[in-house]
């Protein structure tokens, strides 16, 4: 409906010719090859040098006589002949070099094939096997012994030695053979195939399920890492629609504010939950049916799909109803939308590049539906580790969204502090401090969570050194923060009296979040499967020491700012932020 | 002048561009990320020259093997076990990444067997790091049979950073103020036609084309406030800018361009909703356009930056045409809209 009101007549025509010039375009580009660094570096050819097809590359004939000059000169990065490469020693000509030797070293691969024999040109063949590593107690894929791969290797040499017995040794030694005549080796065929492989240029980056399957044979010269570049493709293709229906979503609600029709919604007999969760139906269902037909087109498995892709479509849309039910003007929300989907896609992309290296990659869900490509298993906890945070801020955004759902907070100008200590103040119970306490604490945790991923990838900026200092430093104060807030507004809303009363809900706050925290730790370990650091990380005093420090430091916060009100908030922070730093600090052993 | 400095007030207050900078920050701390994961992936090579990642090898089968002089080369700690029971404990007791298990001879095709951890991070890293020293022993073994490989033995350095940061990052931290430009004129137009004090302003003796080139001068100052800061901050990073003149210029020179076709946009569609979602669409068609021209404004950064002799000035020229006829235009334009 909305979007039919929004986009008739003029607007519709305009979209259509958008559209098609867009899909033109990008057609154009896919055609020629996207290279961005076009003539980036300079390369002079002598008229005896290979061609070169790689559009990188921006070829100046130079004669051989005045090439060492003009290589001087530096109107040329690297010079090319056909048997060497000349090059400088300054920047700018070594990083052309090894651009080119990248390239060479491929091509002159792929001339090899064409020119010798096979065995002559792939001599090296090794054979992947995979053994039970230490330290993993978890189910493994792999029951060989090193035995078992030991006697195999001699079962193939027994029967790769020729009938004739004697005059032909293993490989057929250093004397060239015309091609035809050379002896089949068993693992040619799997040669041939990587060698294909390395010919059909692909466009569509392969969803290899690990580098190399038990048994696989490699050729070094022919191994090419799998490309991360799926990832990113995964992201764009499934989370950049969903975006766009989460923006009409905020805009349509935002107007909807701004025209003051919200109004008479909330005079109708239906909670705000219903208004809320109403309104955002739609929308979430038009982003199912995206992920359906993506998926559908991606040949993937739909159920598993729905399951990864939901708690990220609602994560989402609670990110959208928080800028929605925060601001005012279109200005503020065109910027926190860009703030949020930037925040978002890192969040989601930038685990999920580790996929296969580091398996923290497992906080994205983008790495379950990379798995979900690859035809991997994926096991019960790291599904939770992804999507549990992610439902969990669906929970607390529509929880609190549906509290300060009243006319006084939606049309209020207040400073961004001010609007999120009003909403916790109308989210709570005030007849069970404790426990809006408790649960604030623990829905609080996802998005410490995430601010503070956010914080490590912008400190590698850094310099090393400072990066974890600083890292380390600003991830206190968010945690910090995030215990004592619900305290904090109790106290600037008088619902406590006496100070002890501030102490009891500053020690169940700094519990609670202590028991989240290390229900997250513990998810991810399981995941992890580091049994060792498991049981260190619960074996008894590494528990008591932390929750202790954790429950004095959110005290001192909360108990400052009883003394000093609100405007000592920030200096308690920073006092209570200090001796959790140092702690910390001593934790990694800096006073040793 | 005057109008200028009331959005250059109008724009400081709403903190717009803290956010701006901000979500650049993320862009290039992101990037940064990624470049590592891309990094793992080509070149592990320059990832355990910076921490130091050993590796330890077992060795089974022939002892004069060039492989295990390869492996040496790099540093790699080699061991040799006649006993596969007790390289197998070895490996059992983590003391081993990787065994290898060689045949008796370096002659003629060598098949040999790679034992890896059954663990997919530790097992793709050990692949990673033996890729070279498997590589040098593969042309050694294609050498005795007679087959040289050309230009195997040029060393340069490792360019995918310098190629990622110079192609992509750097032009993108130079482009998006421009992006920005054209929705904050949006919203600012859009805002003040729903506020109704457009017409306020027009009653008052300006013309609409002070009151746009007001909002498109203050765009570009901010743009290329951003530009500068960007260039001074890769700098102290460690990262030159050469041209950085001719740079700002382009960067200038297109946000004007975007700023202008925002402003035109805006007034077609008067509502800021539909305005900033076919503003987008433009931004996303000229762009991709803009990979035809040769070079692109995209390569142009990046070969300005790094000091290529073959571009300059004159490179520039299109983008200053392009430029003076919008801005020669656009005040027929607008008055024609806003008549309507």
């Amino acid at each position: 409906m909305r979007l039919r009101a929004r986009f008739g007549g003029k607007m519709i025509t305009a979209v259509l010719i958008l559209a098609a010039c867009a899909a033109g375009v990008s057609f154009m580009v896919f055609q020629q090859g996207m290279v961005l660094a076009k003539d980036f570096y300079i390369i002079g050819v002598s008229p005896n040098a290979p061609i070169l097809d790689d559009q990188r590359f921006h070829i100046v004939q130079v004669p051989i006589a005045d090439s060492a000059q003009v290589l001087k000169d530096k109107r040329i990065d690297v010079y090319l002949t056909g048997a060497s490469l000349y090059y400088r020693n300054d920047d700018r000509s070594q990083y052309a070099a090894g651009a080119m030797k990248t390239y060479l070293g491929k091509r002159e691969i792929a001339l090899l094939a064409q020119n010798y024999p096979l065995n002559q040109a792939f001599p090296l063949r090794v054979e992947i096997n995979y053994l039970k590593a230490p330290a993993t107690d978890i189910g493994s894929a792999s029951p060989l012994t090193l035995a078992d791969i030991l006697s195999k290797a001699a079962k193939e040499k027994a029967a790769a030695s020729p009938p004739t017995g004697g005059d032909i040794t293993e490989g057929a030694g250093s004397q060239p053979l015309p091609p035809g005549e050379a002896i089949p080796n068993e693992t040619d065929e799997m040669v041939r195939q990587q060698l294909q492989g390395l010919q059909s240029a692909k466009l569509i980056p392969e969803f290899k399920a690990e580098f190399a399957g038990q048994g696989e044979v490699i050729v070094p010269s022919l191994m090419s890492p799998p490309i991360p570049l799926a990832q990113v493709m995964l992201a764009f293709a499934y989370i950049l629609p969903i975006f766009f229906i989460s923006i009409f979503f905020t805009s349509g609600f935002l107007e909807e504010k701004l025209d003051r029709k919200l109004n008479i919604l909330l005079s109708a007999p239906i909670s705000p939950f219903q208004i809320i969760i109403g309104k955002m139906l739609p929308y979430i269902g038009y982003s199912l049916l995206i992920v359906i037909l993506i998926t559908l087109v991606l040949h993937g498995n739909l159920l598993l799909a729905l399951a990864i892709f939901f708690p990220v479509i609602l994560f989402i849309f609670a990110i959208y109803l928080g800028v929605a039910l925060q601001y005012r003007t279109f200005k503020d929300q065109t910027f926190f939308s860009l703030v949020a989907v930037t925040g978002i896609t890192g969040y989601l992309v930038f685990p999920a590049m580790f996929v296969g290296i580091n398996d923290l990659s497992y906080v994205s869900p983008l790495t379950l539906a990379v798995q979900m490509y690859r035809g991997v298993d994926i096991t019960p906890y790291q599904y939770m580790l992804s999507t549990v945070p992610m439902l969990l801020i669906f929970v607390l955004a529509v929880t609190v969204g549906s509290r300060v759902f009243n006319e006084e907070y939606l049309l209020s100008f207040r400073p961004l502090h001010v609007k999120i200590r009003d909403a916790i103040y109308y989210a709570m119970n005030k007849s069970h401090l404790a426990i809006s306490t408790a649960i604030f604490s623990l829905l609080f945790i996802p998005v410490v969570f995430m601010v503070e991923m956010g914080v490590i990838t912008i400190s590698f900026n850094l310099p090393k050194a400072l990066a974890l200092g600083f890292s380390l430093f600003i991830c206190v104060i968010i945690e910090e923060i995030a215990k004592s807030l619900t305290v904090v507004v109790t106290i600037e809303h008088r619902l406590v009296k006496r100070w002890f009363q501030v102490l009891v809900l500053a020690l169940v706050s700094a519990a609670f979040f202590f028991i989240g925290e290390k229900l997250l730790l513990f998810m991810s370990l399981k995941v992890i499967s580091e049994s060792l650091f498991t049981t260190a990380v619960f074996a008894g005093n590494m528990l008591w020491i932390p929750l202790l420090v954790h429950m004095g430091c959110t005290s001192a916060v909360c108990l400052i700012t009883w003394k000093t009100g609100l405007k000592g908030y920030p200096l308690a922070v920073l006092v209570g932020s200090l001796l959790h730093g140092l702690y910390n600090l001593s934790l990694i052993g800096v006073f040793k | 002048m005057a109008m200028v400095w009331r959005e250059m007030k109008a724009l400081r207050k709403e903190k717009t561009i803290m956010f701006a900078i901000l979500i650049q920050l993320f862009i290039a701390s992101f990037s940064s990320v990624i470049l590592l994961g891309i990094m793992v992936y080509y070149d592990p090579g320059s990832i355990s020259q910076n921490s130091q990642v050993g590796l330890d090898v077992g060795v089974i089968g022939n002892h004069n093997s060039m492989l295990i002089k390869y492996l040496v080369d790099r540093n790699y700690r080699v061991r040799i076990y006649d006993d596969a029971s007790r390289a197998e404990a070895s490996f059992k007791a983590g003391r081993l990444d990787a065994i290898v298990i060689l045949p008796d001879s370096d002659k003629g095709v060598v098949n040999m067997k790679l034992v890896l951890p059954d663990m997919d991070a530790q097992a793709t890293l050990a692949l990673m790091l033996l890729k070279d020293p498997m590589e040098r022993y593969e042309n050694y073994l294609r050498d005795q049979e007679g087959v040289t490989l050309r230009y195997h033995d040029v060393q340069g350095k490792p360019f995918t950073t310098y190629e990622f940061l110079y192609t992509l990052i750097i032009p993108i931290l130079m482009f998006f103020p421009a992006f920005i430009a054209g929705s904050m004129v949006i919203d600012s137009i859009s805002e003040e036609v729903e506020n109704k004090t457009l017409d306020t302003l027009l009653s008052a003796p300006v013309s609409i084309n002070y009151i746009t080139g007001a909002k498109i001068i203050a765009s570009v100052v901010v743009g290329a406030f951003q530009c500068i800061l960007w260039i001074v901050l890769l700098g102290f990073n460690g990262f030159s800018i050469q041209n950085a003149g001719w740079i700002l210029l382009l960067s200038i020179m297109i946000t004007g361009i975007i700023a202008i076709l925002a402003l035109l946009v805006a007034l077609v569609f008067r509502d800021r909703e539909r305005s900033q979602f076919i503003y987008s669409l433009v931004i996303l068609v000229l762009f991709a356009l803009t990979y035809f021209i040769s070079p692109s404004p995209f390569a142009l950064v990046a070969r300005l930056a790094t000091a290529d002799p073959y571009v300059g000035a004159t490179q520039l020229i299109i983008y200053f045409v392009m430029l003076a006829v919008l801005v020669a235009a656009t005040p027929f334009v607008t008055r024609k809209l806003m008549s309507n």
